[in-house]
């Protein structure tokens, strides 16, 4: 059975970053407009964006992957050099590709 | 403690319990993350009978989360593009176009997720896992 990321999770983490986004956006507003009358209708439009549960679903899918990859590929390297035990030194190896293919 | 923060506002010590009960948040879901990464990198060192050191998973882990919260602001970025408060797959999928393999692979895991999206839950993740055997576990793509 293959394990992946609780949807949950991913979700809270998101969401995390999402809320800290827009009590910025926020905090920048109300430096920008001081009257009091204008920022009962910013409120609404600086509410955190959301994301539906397919596409929560799917990000734990691409971060399953991220980390399958880089175990996969520091596992190669590891082979080659005869070893059976992924050390720190073959992750640096793989390192700047997998970067570059996420 | 910031000097110019007490000076600007009188509630310093209030903000400043925020910031640490926000650190201690993401610390919490970042414990929590590499909890998952530890699962699923196991199991796939086992797969291909490797066996890997613990600080090589921890590594791996930290770079997935802050992945993931990179993927948090692109996704956010793309769905006020399209005037959208609410993240869907297509952000998902434009997230990763850099990379075809990727995108492709995402595409037919969308496919398969909106195909499931009337039926009950439980149908849905009883094949979702029949469909991760049916593909090959990683895209392969050539490095030069």
């Amino acid at each position: 059975m293959d394990s992946n990321f609780d949807q949950e999770l991913i979700d809270a983490i998101f969401k995390s970053v999402w809320s800290k986004k827009a009590i910025e956006r926020e905090k920048n507003e109300d430096a920008e407009t001081s009257k009091g009358e204008e920022r009962a209708g910013t409120s609404k439009k600086n509410r955190p964006t959301s994301a539906n549960s397919n596409a929560v679903r799917l990000s734990c899918e691409l971060l399953r992957l991220f980390v399958t990859e880089a175990v996969q590929r520091a596992a190669t390297i590891a082979e080659a050099e005869g070893g059976n035990k992924i050390e720190a030194t073959h992750l640096e190896r793989i390192l700047p590709q997998l970067l570059l293919d996420f | 403690m910031d000097p110019v923060t007490m000076e600007e506002c009188f509630d310093g010590s209030d903000a400043e319990k925020e910031d640490d009960d926000e650190e201690e948040a993401t610390t919490h879901l970042r414990d929590r993350f590499r909890l998952s990464t530890i699962n699923i990198a196991e199991t796939e060192a086992k797969n291909n009978t490797m066996e890997i050191s613990p600080s090589v998973i921890v590594c791996i882990s930290d770079l997935a989360f802050k992945y993931a919260e990179q993927l948090a602001d692109d996704l956010e970025l793309f769905a006020h593009h399209a005037n959208r408060k609410t993240v869907n797959m297509n952000d998902v999928i434009l997230c990763a176009h850099r990379n075809r393999h990727l995108a492709d692979r995402l595409k037919s895991i969308s496919y398969d997720l909106k195909a499931k999206e009337p039926h009950s839950e439980k149908k849905r993740k009883k094949s979702s896992n029949k469909e991760d055997k049916a593909l090959p576990s990683v895209v392969h793509i050539d490095s030069c």
